[in-house]
């Protein structure tokens, strides 16, 4: 398995960088969602400033996200095969989660 | 790679300091939120299929239970945050002393329960 870990470790801290003020923004536009009619939200996401942070907040979220768990299934786990296996439903998982928001945002654009 | 790998850090047998808590809370914060983050994605999801899968959510999100999460939600965006940008500091070498270490852990307590009570004091 050959993997390159000084990038990863940068990359982490890069995404980390990045999440920051996006995550400001998100908690911030989470409190008003709460007000928010279904008609609302929709009219928020048509919105190609909102739907394009949205989609790089989850993009570099689930890569964050991927590299962190990787981490520490490296750090707990002795099994390599194990390891190997639980990549493999990570991998999975941020891939499925990335087509859903992709998905979401571009149908809730046509609509 | 070998299958008998050494493990890295050994929960159990070291002594309990601060900067470990908050090492292996940022950990356990990070799992959480990389959960969340999947559901965020099943959210938006549920949002463009439509109000009746939308009106789902909402009977959720209505439930005491969910705010409750939500809640802790909050705590464990900022601590991870907070805690984040300590280490990405570190990264640099900075704030490295024992004393810089400590006072920044409280630092980010400190930020993380005033800035949780901030958003929820904005819902209320």
């Amino acid at each position: 398995m050959k993997s390159n870990y000084a990038s990863k470790w940068i990359l982490q801290r890069v995404t980390a960088l990045i999440l920051i003020p996006l995550t400001f923004w998100f908690i911030y536009q989470c409190i008003s969602f709460q007000s928010m009619s279904y008609g609302e939200v929709i009219y928020f996401f048509q919105s190609y400033i909102n739907s394009f942070l949205f989609l790089i907040m989850m993009t570099v979220m689930m890569i964050h996200a991927k590299l962190g768990c990787e981490t520490i299934v490296q750090d707990y786990v002795t099994s390599a095969s194990l390891i190997k296996t639980i990549k493999i439903i990570i991998n999975f998982i941020t891939l499925m989660s990335l087509l859903l928001s992709l998905f979401a945002i571009v149908w809730i654009g046509i609509l | 790679m070998i299958d008998n790998r050494p493990l890295s850090p050994h929960l159990s047998i070291h002594k309990k300091i601060l900067t470990a808590v908050f090492s292996i809370f940022h950990r356990i914060t990070g799992i959480a939120l990389s959960i969340g983050s999947v559901l965020i994605a099943i959210w938006i999801f549920l949002v463009a299929l439509g109000p009746q899968y939308f009106l789902f959510f909402e009977i959720i999100a209505a439930s005491i239970v969910f705010k409750i999460i939500l809640f802790f939600w909050t705590l464990g965006i900022f601590y991870h945050m907070f805690n984040g940008v300590r280490y990405l500091f570190w990264s640099y070498g900075l704030g490295m002393g024992l004393k810089t270490v400590y006072n920044s852990g409280y630092l980010i307590l400190l930020l993380t329960v005033l800035s949780t009570l901030f958003v929820w004091m904005l819902q209320i």
